[in-house]
């Protein structure tokens, strides 16, 4: 077994991952907590000073920012997407893998077939011709739409319902008499769980960091917290503490659930992986 | 009853997902202008006019003004959007955007004189001015300004606030260091032309080594390309006739034979001007001069910040007076409250606005009675060592010429000065820049 | 409800139950897809087919746009530069990740913190980091410039020239997605059945040799969901490289690292050539269709003798 004991270059290309890894984030609290100056100083500064909460007030405090709201948005604009995305993902996912159906496999081949298209950048002209159409650009309403299905995700539930939900038990269940609701909601979604979870995350990191559609359909007075950023990018281009006291305060709220769920967060997506 | 039953599932699913979308248009519903406004039941609530800017630092030099209309009217409060520092590749393409899809625009919106031919085009964005009883103001305006804020048809769309002028903003002290004079008369003496100005730099770069002499190439581009232009019939890119006419304007290869000289004697700092680049180099000293119209002051200070006071200085221009630059605001007809807005357009344009906002940034009125303002004509400005603006900008205000730009404009000069500063940095080879700053040009006129 | 409809009427609801429910299950999916997929597609392949002006005026050209497009260098420009950054930054990513993958599955002591660390960067906002890489790549006062000059190398203008705007952007890219890969693969990793390696070790295989010979070949089906997953986001990039020229779509004073999808905006939203956009859009489309089949073919042969 000293097969699975690391070795000395193991531990030293780990440490270098972990350095690496949190190394522009430590930058990043290193400049959102000096002052402007110090951001263009040569050489750089490599420890952090003592302004941070005095910058990230300027940021929520400042009106043109919408920094708050940005956030808010964000958070909105991620839960809806990702609930609508795991609901619709769970139910298709548990119909291709559990029921039998005519036309099933063409279905799903359809399906397949969509996950390769990058709809909001292949279809951003004329999405963006309906929203104005419509009267929704600068609404959340307009970011949220073209986002609530997700081919992806039908493909994960499906793969993953196949393995997490053996026939029989599906069976079993329709003998006793249950409706293939019920059986949805008693059987396969106790055990699909995970796989909900992976796909939730996804869907949710995917909704956060989503920047070219807002930010063509978007103001900034109304901005997702990506659009948020990139106006206090272009409207303080030299305030550089108050741009990365807000890059920070954008990426605390995630982290911060990072930590807490850490162990569901890897253990979930790890699970996800190897059985979808 | 059992299907409900049955349904007990999918219904409270899909409940989660209908009391996720009640909150989402709950949060997108509320126009956020409005909702920052005090909720009172009571009281009307007082209207907020968003102004949208652009520019580097001070940019439109509206912030003493605006503090001083929000303390007066407290009916109507003006809130400043500043949005980016650049017009042609940020500012105006998004503009247009929200203009074409009637919402995004703010209640009054600053638009730079590259955007003013597609504009004037567009009858249908704005609001008409006149309805508000602003035709009376054209007396206050040169016929010029006036004139191109007409759409074809009549409508007044836009009021001037600023014009060019034109000076080179210095750092005295670099100078110093170089071993040249630093005195604003001598420094002007010292450059009649712009070969003398390019030998300046050459003895100013032989002894300062990490700083560069200029910004880049395109504010002494845009600086030489304006004056040409004033000998050349007073257009650009575009003939009065809206007819391409790059290749064939003397002005522009003379703006873009100056630009590859100082390239080519490594005299430039290679930063494209309104770039966060350009505005932290102005702040770290990364170069020493830069062409100055009297709207470039307040972007030179508001980006040096408080520690570059008393060490920038303003000095004549080699070559003689030219007119870079100016804007106006107009009022989109998507806006909400096209009277209120009108009143803070009419406010801004004012001949004691504009006046304070000279003495205060910099930025020259175009209100001719502002231009005569005793305390404009006497004007000094503290951050750049109490330089006479007054004397330098005002005297010549009266005569500056209009130029002629077309309907693309903003297109084409995005597309050429990106050449030119692709040259600068080394992606374009001086000797293809010529004909690729032809080529884009032809192609971004469409 | 009375004694005698009972049987029947459930019998009745059950066949229902059996032969509708799953087409109702399945119906959200493609009536949105309906709506928010085929309409769109539809619709710029419609598009694709008129020329936009800014003055307003639309015009009916045929497959002019299509044409244009393929003369164009600006859109051959865009497309090298997102193949050339995709390929810089994919490359290394999945071998990174893959050693990083074998160095996360040995045994050591705060494993679920280790793991938690190399995931960090995916739980940030993705125009945060570029902001913050931007910096560290700015040419006058940029921590990696300030580093290279310690090796007396001359400053870098990562914004100017070409490959190394890549390298940046590239940079940018694998930072986030190389510990989230690295726990994919783990995962895949952990499926592997361990009396393989045993048996292995027994015959005298190497550990480097167990590697290639068992751990690659049995990773596949990962294999295909990372690579189709990277290819899909790399041939669509657009966030870093935008961030990386303040928000610009230009993608630097030449276009050195204006990608695909940033020419479509461009187009659309800067020029207002909504025709041409949709026409690049298409074309964008057929690229990852392109790449998608490359890659899947490429995995296919990986551990192909298994």
């Amino acid at each position: 077994m000293t097969n699975w004991s690391p070795t000395l270059i193991t531990r030293v290309m780990l440490a270098l991952a972990i350095v690496l890894s949190a190394f522009p984030l430590y930058w990043m609290l290193v400049i959102a907590s000096r002052t402007n100056a110090d951001a263009v100083a040569v050489p750089p500064p490599f420890l952090p000073g003592g302004n941070l909460g005095q910058n990230i007030v300027a940021v929520l405090n400042n009106e043109d920012a919408h920094f708050l709201l940005g956030l808010t948005n964000s958070f909105i604009v991620a839960s809806v997407v990702t609930v609508s995305v795991v609901i619709i993902s769970t139910l298709a996912g548990f119909s291709f893998a559990n029921l039998s159906f005519k036309g099933r496999n063409v279905l799903l081949l359809a399906v397949l077939l969509t996950m390769a298209v990058p709809l909001q950048q292949m279809g951003v002209v004329p999405l963006y011709r309906l929203m104005v159409s419509l009267e929704w650009t600068g609404t959340l309403k307009a970011v949220i739409l073209p986002y609530l299905l997700n081919g992806f995700g039908v493909f994960l539930m499906t793969q993953y319902t196949r393995q997490a939900v053996p026939m029989e038990l599906v069976e079993a269940a329709r003998v006793d008499g249950a409706a293939t609701l019920r059986i949805w909601w008693n059987v396969v979604l106790p055990a699909v769980r995970p796989g909900m979870a992976v796909l939730g995350i996804n869907t949710f990191m995917l909704m956060w960091n989503d920047f070219m559609w807002p930010l063509i359909v978007l103001t900034p007075d109304n901005p997702t917290v990506q659009i948020a950023i990139t106006s206090l990018n272009a409207r303080f281009s030299t305030n550089y503490t108050l741009i990365f006291a807000g890059t920070a305060l954008s990426i605390i709220p995630l982290i911060a659930v990072f930590v807490a769920f850490g162990r569901q967060i890897v253990g979930g997506l790890m699970e996800g992986a190897v059985k979808a | 009853m059992m299907n409900r039953k049955r349904r007990g599932g999918l219904a409270a699913a899909s409940a989660l997902a209908a009391a996720a979308l009640t909150v989402a248009s709950c949060g997108s519903g509320g126009t956020p202008a409005a909702s920052n406004a005090p909720a009172s039941s009571a009281a009307a609530e007082p209207v907020t006019i968003r102004v949208q800017t652009f520019g580097g630092g001070s940019n439109f030099g509206y912030k003493n003004a605006i503090t001083k209309w929000n303390a007066e009217h407290k009916d109507i409060q003006i809130k400043e959007e500043h949005l980016t520092d650049q017009f042609e590749q940020q500012y105006w393409p998004q503009m247009i955007q929200w203009l074409q899809a009637g919402n995004g625009a703010g209640d009054v919106v600053g638009i730079d004189e590259g955007g003013m031919g597609l504009a004037k085009a567009h009858p249908e964005w704005w609001a008409d001015l006149k309805e508000f009883g602003l035709d009376s103001r054209k007396a206050d305006f040169p016929a010029w300004k006036w004139e191109n804020g007409l759409t074809g048809d009549g409508k007044l769309f836009g009021l001037g606030t600023d014009i060019g002028g034109m000076s080179i903003c210095y750092r005295s002290d670099l100078f110093k260091k170089a071993g040249l004079p630093a005195e604003r008369d001598k420094v002007s003496a010292l450059w009649p032309d712009w070969d003398a100005f390019m030998k300046v730099g050459q003895q100013f770069q032989a002894k300062v080594k990490d700083t560069k002499f200029a910004d880049g190439t395109n504010t002494l581009y845009q600086v030489v390309l304006y004056q040409e232009a004033a000998k050349n019939g007073n257009v650009t890119y575009f003939d009065k006739d809206n007819n391409l006419i790059v290749d064939k304007n003397p002005a522009v290869k003379a703006g873009f034979d100056f630009a590859t000289k100082m390239s080519q004697q490594g005299l430039t700092a290679k930063l494209r001007n309104f770039t966060d680049e350009w505005a932290a180099g102005t702040q770290k000293g990364a170069f020493a001069t830069v062409g100055c119209p009297s709207w470039m002051l307040g972007v030179v200070s508001g980006n040096a910040g408080d520690g570059g006071k008393g060490k920038w200085d303003v000095a004549a221009v080699p070559g003689g007076g030219g007119n870079w630059g100016g804007s106006w605001l107009s009022v989109p007809k998507q806006s909400k409250h096209p009277k209120e807005a009108a009143a803070v357009a009419d406010y801004l344009t004012s001949a004691q606005t504009e006046a304070s906002i000279f003495t205060d940034f910099g930025n020259m009125p175009s209100n001719t009675a502002a231009q005569q303002d005793a305390a404009v004509q006497s004007a000094k400005n503290e951050f750049f060592n109490n330089a006479p603006i007054g004397e330098i900008f005002a005297k010549s205000a009266s005569s500056l010429q209009p130029v002629f730009l077309g309907v693309k404009h903003a297109q084409v000069k995005n597309a050429i000065e990106s050449v030119i500063q692709g040259m600068d940095d080394g992606s374009v080879p001086y000797g293809k820049a010529w004909q690729q700053l032809v080529d884009d040009a032809v192609k971004a006129a469409g | 409800m009375s004694i005698d409809t009972l049987p029947t009427g459930r019998l009745w609801r059950s066949r229902l139950d059996v032969k509708v429910m799953p087409y109702t299950l399945v119906s959200p999916y493609f009536i949105l897809f309906a709506a928010f997929g085929l309409f769109p597609l539809a619709f710029t392949l419609y598009y694709s087919l008129y020329d936009y002006d800014l003055a307003g005026t639309t015009k009916w050209t045929g497959l002019g746009n299509y044409a244009k497009l393929l003369a164009d260098e600006d859109f051959w420009n865009a497309v090298t530069n997102t193949v050339g950054m995709f390929l810089l930054a994919t490359i290394p990513q999945l071998l990174l990740a893959l050693f990083l993958a074998n160095a996360l599955n040995k045994r050591f002591r705060l494993r679920l913190a280790i793991r938690m660390s190399v995931l960090l960067p995916l739980v940030t906002s993705v125009v945060a980091v570029a902001v913050v890489f931007t910096q560290l790549f700015a040419r006058d006062w940029g921590l990696v410039n300030w580093i290279l000059s310690w090796f007396g190398m001359d400053a870098i203008n990562w914004r100017a020239e070409r490959v190394p705007s890549w390298l940046a952007i590239a940079t940018m890219v694998d930072w986030r997605w190389t510990g989230y890969n690295a726990i994919i693969f783990l995962a895949g990793m952990q499926t592997i059945p361990r009396d393989l390696y045993e048996a292995a070790a027994i015959d005298g295989a190497s550990r480097r040799r167990q590697f290639w010979q068992i751990t690659l070949p049995m990773l596949r089906p990962t294999m295909i969901f990372v690579v189709l997953n990277s290819t899909i986001g790399g041939l669509t990039l657009f966030s870093e490289p935008t961030t990386f020229y303040n928000g610009n779509v230009d993608g630097g004073s030449q276009g050195q690292f204006q990608t695909v999808a940033m020419f479509v905006v461009k187009q659309g939203f800067r020029e207002f050539d909504y025709g041409y956009a949709a026409a690049a859009a298409w074309l964008l489309f057929l690229l990852i269709l392109i790449g998608a089949l490359i890659n899947f073919l490429f995995v296919r042969r990986i551990g192909g003798t298994k």
